[in-house]
């Protein structure tokens, strides 16, 4: 019965927000531009895959395919490179449409007192609320996967088992980063005792934790890890090596001294010896701390799993170029989660503090 | 049928309801008076189990309503001040997602639902309800707190948004209700509405119980305290002569009109002796306190 009673909210609820309008004209405008999006990675694809088989003929022109440098078979996953950064925005917006009024609305038209009235408990109410809004999110987010999927088909292209469930574990971190956004903005709804206050509450954070926190990371990084190390002024150079990740809207550049190349001397001067370990330790320590505040970004941490998922090269590079080991070969799937756990266990607990939040406070909320 | 033992709600050190002991017997159409702020809705929120008691208990049919609030709720309706409704669904709508709480199917919940909307004159309505006017609101709420047949009906200013028709028909209901045997705990500030339908009545100031019983009750309980005394009023056809009696206590005269406070009860010998004076009495009564104004002293208190 307890079950039942919280269905019965969820189920309200889920109903309500798939025939809003606000969710329907969010959701469509995203749907849109989620297929022309995956238009232009098809064709992009398709460009790679041609460009592919190019190579691959000449290579079997020249007859000695396999001592030369081997090109990589393009995957069908960088499809969804360029859906990760509408998903960011528009999907972001539409879980803060769905969240920040879900309470403050029912508090404000009185009908949260009319429902308590009848025999459910708190905690079933909130539950269902977050319940039929993961539900949204997940329909939208099950719309728009499939729409890809559909597409890819209509473009000849039939995904691999491995590349299916790549395509679902893009869905499932695109829908844990809608659920971020959802959480901050039910708790918000939560906490204002007006839908116009819980909107701004919601706006408020959602630009902290999208735009400041990342900024805070670097000012902090360049604070606390003050200037980078002097070059020694004799001796062989350090090569200086530059990687440029990127992605939809996401971009990571950094560099990294990783060889030093003398002018025929097999040699290296102790002085640049020292210089490459304190670059390393220099370059290492600012990559902690602005992790450490990228990692409270549901924004990055979502960044970070799509890009492990749909190019794990690209990830990879990010994952290594601080390091002291470099990996040529990416690995599956199952690596290339691997690297970003953390990130994973953040899109996690980003939403699980926040609902607890809703919960403790909805608990306890006065509803005279 | 509802009894609360020292009932107490406290609200950031202050007690909104301060040791309340009430009892309202089954079948009995309870009015609970009280000026704005008194503790009535906080009384009625304990009750219905929407909020805990700070300390004492109330119970519902037996039930102890902090312990088993479910429990209660599924044998009581509630129709709270202002009530509010999901107002992107019909009426029907909203009683429907109601009475799933209560596990009806989908045959008893469809016809149950058709009964009250006719009930409470809100049949074939397809508007939304938050198009509804605050009257079309407040029978809406009536037809909630019946969605279940509930054993006790709690009713929290029900005629606060109701035209003069929807106030007869509204007190027609509750009566109706009180011959099913349903016991109607009815919520007010104004008099003339809890005189109309209550048959018992409690009255509520700064949280604790004033008086309890039947209104003239309540009135006598409350009346301005003159120790034994009793007002006689008197009126003759004549000019009042001046009145001698060892009981008089005063004498407020006007003309052929007085009121006398007297120790006790002298109409008789008043009466006799206005006779033998060959005066022609038109009234002689006992002045009872106005139960308004009693009322009124106490709200203002």
């Amino acid at each position: 019965m307890a079950f039942d009673r919280l269905l019965n909210v969820a189920r309200k609820e889920f109903s309500d927000h798939i025939t809003s309008r606000r969710f329907i004209i969010i959701l469509a405008l995203f749907l849109v531009i989620s297929a022309v999006s995956i238009h232009d990675g098809i064709e992009n694809y398709n460009n790679s895959l041609e460009s592919y088989n190019d190579q691959l003929q000449r290579m079997e022109e020249f007859q000695d395919p396999y001592t030369s440098w081997m090109p990589e078979k393009p995957s069908i996953m960088y499809v969804f490179i360029s859906m990760m950064s509408y998903m960011a925005a528009l999907g972001g917006i539409l879980a803060l449409a769905i969240g920040f009024d879900l309470v403050s609305k029912e508090k404000e038209s009185r009908s949260l007192k009319t429902l308590l009235s009848h025999p459910i408990y708190r905690d079933e109410i909130i539950n269902g609320k977050v319940l039929g809004g993961v539900g949204a999110l997940g329909f939208a987010m099950g719309l728009a996967l499939a729409l890809a999927v559909a597409m890819l088909l209509l473009f000849s292209i039939v995904p691999t088992l491995d590349e299916f469930a790549a395509i679902l574990i893009f869905g499932a971190a695109s829908l844990g980063f809608l659920l971020a956004y959802f959480a901050i903005a039910l708790t918000m709804s939560t906490v204002a005792k007006e839908s116009g206050n819980a909107l701004i509450y919601t706006l408020v954070i959602f630009a902290i934790v999208t735009s400041l926190l990342p900024m805070f990371g670097m000012m902090a990084a360049n604070a606390f890890a003050g200037d980078p190390p002097e070059p020694p002024e004799m001796g062989p150079m350090a090569t200086e090596v530059v990687h440029t990740a990127s992605g939809g809207g996401y971009t990571v550049t950094s560099s990294r001294s990783v060889a030093v190349s003398g002018s025929g001397s097999p040699e290296i001067d102790p002085a640049w010896r020292e210089y490459e370990e304190e670059m390393r330790a220099y370059v290492e320590k600012r990559q902690l701390i602005n992790d450490v505040s990228n990692i409270l970004s549901p924004q990055m941490n979502y960044y970070q799993v799509a890009m492990a998922v749909t190019n794990p090269q690209i990830s990879m590079m990010s994952s290594y170029m601080y390091g002291g080991a470099t990996q040529e070969d990416p690995g599956g799937l199952a690596d290339a989660l691997g690297r970003v756990w953390m990130n994973i266990a953040a899109l996690i607990v980003f939403p699980a503090v926040f609902f607890a939040a809703t919960y403790v406070k909805f608990m306890r909320m006065d509803i005279r | 049928m509802i009894r609360t033992e020292n009932l107490t709600k406290v609200y950031n050190g202050k007690a909104a309801v301060d040791g309340l002991d009430l009892e309202v017997g089954e079948g009995e159409i309870f009015g609970f008076l009280g000026p704005n702020g008194a503790g009535k809705s906080t009384t009625i929120l304990m009750l219905t189990g929407m909020i805990e008691p700070t300390g004492g208990r109330c119970l519902v049919d037996g039930i102890e309503v902090a312990k088993e609030p479910l429990k209660v709720k599924e044998i009581i309706g509630y129709l709270p001040e202002d009530v509010g409704f999901y107002g992107n669904m019909t009426g029907e709508q909203n009683l429907d997602y109601f009475a799933r709480f209560y596990g009806m199917d989908a045959r008893k919940r469809k016809e149950r639902i058709a009964e009250l909307l006719e009930l409470v004159h809100l049949g074939g309505v397809t508007q939304k309800a938050g198009e509804y006017s605050r009257g079309m609101k407040q029978r809406l709420g009536l037809a909630q707190a019946l969605i279940n047949d509930p054993k006790v009906l709690f009713l929290d200013e029900p005629t606060a948004n109701l035209d003069p028709e929807g106030v007869r028909e509204y007190r027609d209901l509750v009566e109706h209700l009180a011959g099913e045997g349903k016991t109607v705990f009815v919520s007010s500030h104004i008099l003339s509405e809890v005189r109309e339908v209550c048959r018992s009545v409690g009255l509520l100031a700064k949280g604790k119980l004033v008086a309890q019983g039947t209104l003239d009750e309540v009135a006598r309980t409350l009346a301005p305290s003159d120790g034994d005394a009793v007002r006689i009023v008197v009126e003759t056809r004549e000019r009042l002569p001046d009145l001698e009696d060892p009981e008089i206590i005063g004498v407020e005269r006007n003309g052929t009109r007085a009121v006398v406070q007297a120790k006790t009860d002298i109409r008789d010998r008043l009466a006799a002796s206005l006779f033998e004076q060959g005066l022609h009495v038109r009234e002689m009564r006992i002045e009872e306190p106005d139960i308004e104004d009693v009322f009124m002293a106490v709200y203002r208190r």
